[in-house]
């Protein structure tokens, strides 16, 4: 797993820094792992199939500190965020990534210039207190120029009117709220970002069943002049924003692939005993996927410890790693479902539920295929038009 | 076909230096060599028109066709090696000369290995030397590409992936990670080339860089049919090369160049003094000891900004300032590098035992090493070092550097000192001969 880095100093105020109710990482880390363990071990499979929204479990986790690492608005200490990320995804990856969601909600609070939003609300929201997600799958893929944005904000006297429908945002219900980015006026070609309060139950509407992460608590959102006060405008315009993100972002789900990937060695552990001396005709075996795991790691963590957003080189970096970690979770999984055999594939086994798992790592924004696109693109030859 | 029978079909050779073909159908025009000349009877006298070198420096070049796989057969037999496991091959990274070189020998050596070359490019064949010739000649981009890199690929026997990039490399897991997928390999092969070097001065939204088929491509048809104003900026042998070719094509050159002289890191004064009287007497005009401190846009074309305070205005601007090695790849596989890819002088080996980097992206010595002439030897030395098959080792020595100005052709032998003294061998208006000697022993030798 991850390395323990030295924690990071929160700025907020004490009421929020204390929430952990400790300082030392490795005491954060250990209580982290073990509610990860014990309360995630067995309620893995009714959050993936039966749907169950594990707040319960998250507020445990927030007051264990897993989201202090996000303290500090300015120097957020990503490597501890992440560790956190990949011990929840471990045990099941529809709460690592509700986590994500979570943290990368916090960051936009972070960012927001008013003191509601980036003292008040991010103290409940760090200690699990208040709970909101990110809907900015839309406007990530808008900004690479492969979908066109969602919603569309008219300015108006104290704030903004946006309309728009977004079909699938999770780690949100009503009552809850997320970071949401609309483009504005005619010209579309600024944009936005602001808090989202799901005050209203009609602006959500359900989302059909599907095949695993049912947990998540994802649901469709319909705007139609709705007015969002200027207090909550994170953002405008959104872009510098959105690309200062941009790495926490992709490195934050990193952590759930890094997760994953930890989560499916384990299981071809589990029956090295009984089954080694057939699995050893397997290809993909744990060793393999271990060290090809230790580098990813290692990289995840260079990365975030030298951010440099603005450079090709970096960027580059940052969705190939993202792309690693996707192609990584599909293969380690796929190979702990044959070394675990039909034990695996019971409907309450790991392993079959990690395979979707890893598929989803590698079909959320930005999926392998949006990865590659962006890569292709930031390394063609521009020409004069 | 019998390997051991002459082959007749044959009517292409390739310059093993520059990559330039001999198409007997085409002949050499410029050389008076008729359209259906073929090569046994070109007289021994004849040199290659883009490098310089004789025949004997010449190959056989089969035809797309002769060697296509037949309906049915499978491309790669299940290749297996005496573990059991099952072989991943050979991947090349780079379509451009190094790449195909390397792939080329590489299937002469073995007709079964599987080779996989992953090009950013569509990867088709060209002689990039000609880029720089090319206005002048009034030829389009369909006339420098000798042959598409799918038929390369297909005549080959080797899968390309085109429009690839290679973004990552786990040199522990020996795969890379491309734009369209991950490899794995036995052996990776790096032939990346370089790229221009990048400066704020240059955007590349309105300087043109041409170190691509692509590139070259993209400026001829922004050029079109009009006399255009195109500014140069630098007088390396590209710089030059391009102004005279732009300029003989009957468009309006301004080279603007640092220094009294062009091409003055390698040339002495004496020497630079004529070069820049030929391009003067071409059409070019010179702005010498000039820096650009800015490029930008004005209501027609572009506006280029010296330092001096003087501004320039044109419809086409191009950066002809150098190039760099893209280390990305290099640094994330832990690879050593300085200037370039550092590699074993004789296996082209780089600290990786399983990646090979040949071409413009490795340094010898600490040097960089941007011409054409030593790629064909770095990938036979490559190509037997992948295979396991014996070889004497790659011997490099500095490439003679050709200025293929045909006002004034201009070769550089040796190893040039910038800081050493040159002597003057023999100077008349039509020649001059210099000289840099260490003791007795001539270590450069400039013919202009």
């Amino acid at each position: 797993m991850l390395p323990h880095p030295s924690h990071t100093v929160s700025d907020l105020p004490p009421e929020a820094a204390s929430t952990t109710g400790n300082t030392s990482c490795e005491g954060l880390s250990g209580r982290i792992e073990q509610i990860a363990r014990t309360r995630l071990g067995s309620l893995a499979s009714t959050i993936d199939q039966d749907g169950y929204y594990p707040l319960d479990v998250l507020e445990e986790l927030a007051q264990a500190g897993l989201f202090s690492p996000l303290a500090n608005r300015d120097a957020p200490d990503l490597v501890q965020a992440m560790r956190g990320v990949a011990a929840v995804s471990r045990w099941c990856g529809s709460t690592g990534f509700l986590v994500w969601c979570h943290m990368a909600c916090a960051l936009y609070l972070a960012a927001a210039p008013d003191a509601s939003l980036n003292t008040d609300l991010l103290v409940q929201h760090l200690k699990g207190a208040r709970f909101g997600g990110t809907a900015l799958s839309n406007p990530i893929k808008a900004q690479a120029g492969i979908e066109k944005m969602a919603l569309n904000a008219t300015r108006v006297s104290g704030g903004y009117l946006v309309d728009g429908t977004l079909p699938w945002v999770s780690h949100i219900a009503p009552g809850q709220y997320c970071g949401a980015v609309a483009s504005l006026g005619d010209a579309r070609t600024e944009q936005v970002l602001f808090l989202l309060r799901l005050d209203r139950p009609e602006l959500l509407f359900k989302c059909p069943h599907f095949s695993g992460m049912e947990g998540t608590s994802t649901w469709g959102i319909r705007l139609q002049a709705h007015f969002v006060p200027e207090q909550d405008v994170i953002a405008a315009p959104a872009a510098p924003l959105l690309q200062k993100i941009k790495a926490p972002f992709l490195l934050l789900q990193c952590g759930m692939a890094a997760g994953i990937i930890q989560g499916a060695i384990d299981s071809m552990h589990e029956v090295e005993g009984v089954l080694g001396h057939v699995n050893q005709y397997l290809h993909d075996r744990p060793d393999t996927l271990a060290a090809e795991l230790k580098t990813l790691e290692e990289r995840v963590i260079l990365l975030a410890r030298s951010p440099a957003p603005q450079e090709r080189d970096y960027l580059l970096d940052l969705l190939d790693i993202r792309a690693h970690g996707a192609e990584l979770a599909l293969r380690a999984t796929q190979s702990a479902l044959l070394h675990q055999g039909a034990r695996g594939y019971l409907s309450s086994a790991a392993p079959q539920r990690r395979v979707h798992e890893a598929q989803f790592v590698a079909i959320v924004t930005p999926a392998i295929k949006h990865l590659r696109y962006e890569m292709a693109r930031l390394a063609q030859e521009e020409v004069p038009v | 076909m019998n390997a051991s029978a002459p082959d007749t079909s044959v009517t292409l050779y390739i310059c093993k230096v520059c990559g330039w073909i001999y198409d007997e159908s085409k002949g050499d025009p410029d050389s008076g060599l008729p359209p259906g000349t073929r090569f046994e009877d070109i007289p021994d006298d004849w040199y290659c028109p883009l490098c310089g070198v004789g025949k004997a420096d010449f190959e056989p070049l089969p035809s797309p066709t002769s060697t296509v796989i037949p309906p049915g057969q499978t491309l790669w037999p299940a290749s297996r090696n005496h573990t059991g496991v099952a072989r991943s091959g050979i991947v090349i990274v780079g379509g451009g000369t190094a790449g195909w070189s390397v792939a080329r020998r590489l299937r002469a050596l073995d007709p079964q290995v599987p080779i996989t070359l992953v090009a950013a490019c569509t990867a088709d064949v060209y002689a990039k030397p000609e880029l720089s010739l090319a206005l002048s000649r009034g030829l389009e981009a369909t006339d420098l590409q000798q042959e598409s890199g799918q038929d390369a690929a297909q005549r080959l026997h080797i899968r390309l992936m085109p429009q690839t990039v290679a973004v990552g490399i786990d040199p522990q897991a020996q795969r890379l990670r491309t734009t369209r997928g991950t490899l794995p390999y036995d052996a990776l092969i790096l032939a990346q080339g370089a790229r221009p070097v990048e400066l704020p001065a240059f955007p590349a939204s309105l300087v043109w860089r041409i170190n691509t088929l692509a590139a070259w491509a993209a400026l001829r048809t922004r050029i079109g049919q009009d006399t255009r104003r195109i500014i140069l900026v630098g007088a390396g042998l590209v710089g030059c090369e391009l102004a005279e070719d732009a300029a003989r094509a009957g468009h309006h050159v301004t080279l603007v160049h640092q220094g009294p002289y062009p091409l003055g890191s390698v040339l002495p004064a004496q020497a630079g003094a004529r070069l820049q009287q030929q391009l003067r007497s071409c059409g070019v005009t010179l702005l010498p000891n000039a820096t650009v401190s800015a490029v930008t846009r004005a209501k027609q074309g572009v506006a280029v900004q010296l330092d001096a305070g003087q501004t320039l205005s044109a419809d086409c601007v191009i950066a002809a300032i150098g190039l760099q090695t893209d280390l990305r790849l290099a640094h994330m596989a832990g690879l050593r590098t300085d200037c370039g890819i550092t590699v074993d002088q004789h296996t082209l080996q780089t600290s990786n035992p399983a990646i090979y980097a040949l071409g413009d992206c490795i340094s010898l010595n600490v040097q960089p090493c941007r011409y054409i002439g030593p790629i064909a030897a770095q990938a036979d030395a490559i190509a037997h070092a992948v295979l396991g098959l014996p070889h004497g080792g790659y011997q490099h020595s500095p490439p003679a550097i050709r200025l293929k100005n045909r006002s004034l052709p201009l070769e550089l032998r040796g190893q040039p000192d910038p800081a050493a003294i040159w002597h003057t061998v023999h100077n008349t208006p039509e020649r001059l001969v210099m000289q840099q000697r260490r003791g007795a022993t001539v270590t450069a030798t400039l013919e202009v």
